[in-house]
């Protein structure tokens, strides 16, 4: 609770924006309504409180005011909010005693053909604010340690390159790979477009690369099994062949792959004369039969349906390129490749997509609707085009699977407490701000968990969760924004563990102590959301700056308008 | 902070002191930035309207909605939406309710205090677990399972509160309480001895071979 004895001292100032707001609501009227709310004893209309003359004012009003409360009315805390307050924080009041109201997108913007209604509006929100900040308390942001080694889960192409990444950076990695060698797709796959690289030569050179890179251990046959802790400090449980391995990491990467869809069921699929496209890669490795003369592939195999309607993005480009493999392979061969739509993104891919048709692929798009049929050495096709259906004789055929999410996905998702999508792939914290990020603060994501991904984007993935990751190990600390939970009344805590379920975050325990079992709030692990606090009944739980009493505050000046 | 810090107290809070509409608006399943904030708090408002229904407020006046922040029509919508219903039903207690004002009020206030309470929340911070993993002895609940526990238990702390309520205003008899409060007597007789275990009441007097039970003040 706020100190009873303090004197309030409430500065406003109230921002023009230029005209963006003054040009539609009545600011002499908001000035005058302000400067009769209770504990205001001053306020100031800005033309622009961020600018510097703006930022002067304010830092000038806490010094000759005396102000122990800011209250900013302008635009949207979600860009101006971290200036304002370090502008508090830099004449020595707490960043914390600061509330900023937004009048502008949420009055004159939405109300501008009504001044009188969003003026009426603008009150109301200031009163809040104003009433929010009396009880204001001052915060201190929450500093931990990280350490400085990070654990990365999968062994494939993006893991090894973010492995790589982040221990030439100087840090030390843990590489964990299920499997007993390291290169997860890869090492089945034959050359890799659009450079033709051949993929065992590429796996060979990130292998030497790690297993001569001093900061790096592997773990092969080795899978991650416990994960508890936050950012900085994750205490991680490895099941190797030789035992459990306890380790300590910082950051954790996730790039555990996904997999080729394997057809069973579909256009006849027996793995031999009908397989998918990571078996023609295998088949192309070891030198086609030169008997292989007419090669069908169909596109959008078990994928773009009511079960998995993704498109897999990279089957288009892995059919292409296959394609043009076998004319190499045997030179007289017909491939024809059946499609919905051609996916074929990037200048290179559609180089190779026009490469390929002068080389002699053939092309034939295909319904869903009217969908081909596979029969002993052909494969019957309604051309749409030419309005017929067509006999395509058929020593091969191959089926262009989507990547799937791989089956420990789930297990991992729960391991990290990480959230994966209805597809089964991970779910990065936002599409376009985090798309290497998780929700979860110190854990990051690349390559095909995340989606399905060629290796090129694979490998800027990985560079880029690598990238990511690499901020806090370089800071050594994380800071976190103390708007958190906090027990507030310890004594009313009867250390039921119900919030301890609710919490997203896993940024609630139960701890013995002098007092018996209470719950404890890992500082840096929680987000504020508040579930905890609503919840809980003993009324024990609250959030920093978000109070029963300051939300309560807020409704009471909200009621009285 | 997420619409999963809207506590379910607070809202009947706000309604006791004359708000006419709520609406909480979070971000759709799956989107949370909080993870799962927006489904304990459409779970908790979900458990508010039944409560505040059944004392009696129109259920239209509490509304759970949800959007992006990037779908500025689909918000523009809802709030005229909600705006034109709130105006349809007009002020708080003004006829559009079951119950009229000043009753209204003294509702809210024991819904208010029944939200605060113990038992219910404790019921809505379970409801996940026991939907989806089950209960201590692995009983996993239908929702309408669930929501039939919800109303009983809606029913008996809102007749709990009510006593109470009666009660901090002066010493009453199982009998005065139960025509007070319209609650048929064997049930008041029954909670009078929960709350007299529970030490939060405890017997005042006798008279006329009638015992009469007085509140026994609680710190805090």
């Amino acid at each position: 609770m706020p100190d009873q004895n303090e004197d309030i001292r409430i500065g406003v100032f109230i921002c023009h924006c230029g005209s963006n707001i003054a040009g539609y609501l009545d600011m002499e009227a908001l000035e005058e309504f302000a400067k009769k709310l209770p504990h205001v004893t001053f306020v100031q209309r800005n033309l622009y409180t961020c600018s510097e003359g703006g930022i002067n004012e304010i830092k000038k009003g806490i010094q000759e005011q005396d102000l122990n409360r800011v209250v900013v009315a302008s635009c949207t805390p979600r860009t101006h909010e971290p200036l304002f307050r370090s502008s508090c924080g830099e004449v020595g009041l707490n960043p914390y005693l600061f509330e900023m109201v937004n009048i502008r997108d949420q009055c004159s913007w939405v109300h501008m053909k009504d001044t009188e209604q969003g003026t009426a509006k603008a009150k109301d929100l200031i009163r809040m604010g104003v009433a929010k900040a009396a009880l204001l308390e001052p915060q201190e942001p929450i500093i931990s340690e990280v350490t400085t080694r990070a654990l990365v889960i999968g062994g494939g192409i993006a893991g090894m390159t973010a492995a790589l990444a982040i221990a030439r950076r100087g840090y030390e990695v843990v590489l964990v790979e299920r499997e007993a060698s390291l290169g997860g797709m890869l090492n089945a796959l034959n050359q890799v477009g659009p450079t033709m690289m051949e993929a065992s030569d590429l796996v060979q050179e990130k292998v030497k690369a790690i297993s001569e890179h001093s900061r790096i251990t592997v773990f092969t046959q080795a899978q991650v099994t416990e994960v508890q802790g936050f950012i900085g400090k994750y205490h991680a449980d490895i099941e190797t062949e030789s035992g459990v391995k306890k380790i300590d990491v910082g950051v954790v990467i996730v790039a555990t792959g996904g997999r080729a869809l394997v057809p069973e069921g579909l256009y006849g699929y027996d793995g031999k004369r009908v397989v998918n496209q990571l078996e023609l890669e295998s088949l192309l490795k070891g030198g086609l039969r030169p008997d292989v003369q007419n090669v069908v592939m169909i596109q959008c195999v078990g994928s773009r349906n009511k079960e998995r309607p993704y498109c897999s993005r990279i089957c288009c480009q892995t059919a292409v390129k296959n394609a043009m493999l076998v004319r190499e392979q045997n030179p007289e061969a017909r491939v024809c490749i059946l499609y919905r739509d051609m996916q074929m993104y990037g200048v290179e891919n559609e180089e190779m997509f026009r490469d390929s048709k002068k080389k002699g692929v053939r092309y034939i798009n295909y319904t869903p609707e009217e969908p081909p049929r596979v029969e002993d050495g052909k494969v019957q096709v309604y051309h749409a085009l030419l309005g017929r259906h067509m006999d395509l004789p058929a020593d091969l055929v191959v089926l262009s699977t989507p990547l799937v999410s791989h089956e420990d996905a789930e297990t991992t998702s729960q391991l990290l407490r990480v959230p994966i999508d209805e597809n089964g792939f991970f779910l990065e914290g936002h599409v376009k701000l985090k798309p290497l990020d998780f929700a979860t603060d110190g854990v990051f994501l690349c390559g095909s968990a995340r989606f399905p991904s060629n290796i090129r984007e694979a490998v800027a993935q990985g560079l880029g969760a690598a990238s990511r990751a690499s901020i806090p190990l370089s800071k050594g600390s994380v800071e976190v924004e103390p708007i958190i939970s906090v027990l507030a009344d310890e004594d009313a805590c009867r250390g039921c563990g119900l919030c301890v379920a609710l919490c997203p975050y896993g940024a609630l325990e139960i701890q013995q102590t002098e007092k018996g079992r209470k719950v404890h709030v890992i500082d840096v692990a929680c987000k504020g959301c508040g579930v905890c606090a609503a919840t809980c009944y003993q009324h024990a739980l609250s959030i920093n700056s978000f109070t029963d009493q300051q939300i309560g505050a807020q409704v009471d000046a909200f009621l009285a308008g | 902070m997420c619409t999963g810090r809207v506590d379910p107290a607070m809202v009947a809070g706000a309604f006791k002191k004359g708000l006419d509409g709520l609406m909480v608006v979070g971000c759709y399943f799956g989107d949370c930035h909080y993870i799962t904030g927006n489904v304990q708090a459409k779970a908790k408002m979900d458990i508010t309207r039944r409560l505040l229904k059944h004392v009696g407020l129109n259920q239209d006046r509490l509304a759970f909605r949800q959007c992006s922040s990037g779908e500025a029509a689909v918000f523009v919508n809802l709030v005229s939406e909600f705006d034109q219903r709130i105006r349809e039903i007009g002020p708080i207690g003004g006829g559009g309710d079951p119950v009229e004002a000043p009753d209204i009020f003294r509702k809210m206030e024991t819904a208010e205090a029944v939200l605060a309470g113990e038992k219910i929340r404790w019921v809505i911070g379970k409801r996940t677990p026991f939907l989806e993993s089950g209960n201590m002895y692995g009983e996993v609940f239908t929702q309408h399972e669930f929501n039939r526990a919800i109303d009983m238990i809606i029913v008996e702390e809102t007749e709990v509160q009510e006593i109470l309520r009666e009660l901090r205003e002066g010493a009453r008899s199982v009998k005065g309480l139960a025509q007070a409060l319209t609650i048929p007597s064997e049930r008041v007789f029954k909670y009078i001895t929960a709350l007299k275990r529970k030490g939060m009441i405890k017997l005042d007097k006798v008279s006329d071979r009638t015992p009469y039970f007085q509140i026994i003040p609680q710190e805090g």
